[in-house]
């Protein structure tokens, strides 16, 4: 390399950011977060569309059905779902309780 | 371990999903992809956000990297034609550009004579010259690295080079043997 070619290389030099720049480095992190934010919930909103479409379609067919099960169903579902509520709400303190939560 | 070895460690484990491994790609490789952008835009508020939005486009793009190839290379090529994108929607508001330009304030860093000299002459290479001369003169790319981030072929890349250098090193009053 010549003298010029290193004094240009200098010059240059003068306006080189830092080599870590920890604000640059979070501010791309972020801008990547929110993107994968918004890919995600144009995902899921396209599932739910497509579910709410599918389901749209088959409602002639499932509507029967429905009312036919219904009865019998009706306490299953409710039971299952205080069950579930009943897991979600009281799970963690039980499980702290009897040591099994890390 | 090699710094390509470690990119290319890096690159899997962000391909495989990892954030971490991603922030650490940025951080190896934001300040040669933010100075060569600096030096070929010469807005550096500007550069930044090319450079925000290269590594954005990168994170989606990981795939189509080959392995081994070199990820500072790779980044400067997709900053580049975010660049030339950038310049096309400038050009279509060039007197705004214009006004803009002769108003803004000058980069943080006070500058010599020398720095300015060279920032301006910088400024009035047509915009592929003013990238050879980034990569090959300002970073230590091959003329064969440079012609491929760049999308040119290796002669016109070298002659880039070499008129780009002449002019700058006549601008700043140095001989143009090298001496």
């Amino acid at each position: 390399m010549t003298d010029a070619d290193e004094r240009l290389r200098t010059l240059f030099a003068e306006d080189a950011p830092p080599e870590r720049d920890l604000f640059f480095s979070a501010e791309v992190m972020s801008a990547l977060a929110r993107r994968r934010f918004l890919e995600n919930l144009a995902y899921l909103a396209g599932l739910a569309l497509l579910g709410g479409v599918a389901l749209w379609g088959a409602w002639p067919m499932i509507a029967p059905l429905l009312s036919v099960a219904s009865p019998a169903l009706a306490p299953v579902a409710a039971a299952l779902t205080l069950a579930a509520v009943a897991v979600t709400m009281l799970g963690r303190p039980v499980a702290a309780m009897l040591g099994l939560e890390s | 371990m090699s710094p390509h070895a470690t990119d290319d460690a890096l690159v899997a484990a962000a391909r495989a999903g990892s954030s971490v491994a991603f922030a650490r790609l940025v951080d190896r490789h934001q300040q040669p992809l933010r100075a060569f952008l600096r030096r070929t835009c010469g807005d550096w508020s500007l550069a930044d956000d090319l450079a925000q939005e290269t590594f954005l486009t990168a994170w989606s793009r990981l795939g189509s990297l080959k392995s081994g190839a070199s990820v500072r290379a790779w980044l400067c090529g997709i900053g580049y034609r975010k660049h030339l994108t950038a310049a096309r929607t400038r050009g279509r508001n060039r007197v705004r550009e214009a006004a803009w330009l002769a108003e803004r304030p000058p980069s943080i860093a006070p500058m010599s004579d020398e720095r300015m000299t060279l920032e301006t002459v910088m400024a009035d290479l047509p915009l592929d010259q003013r990238a050879c001369v980034a990569l090959c003169l300002a970073a230590d790319f091959s003329h064969a690295e440079a012609a491929e981030t760049l999308g040119l072929p290796l002669g016109t890349v070298k002659s880039h080079v070499t008129r780009g250098r002449a002019r700058l090193l006549e601008a700043l009053g140095d001989d143009n043997d090298g001496r």
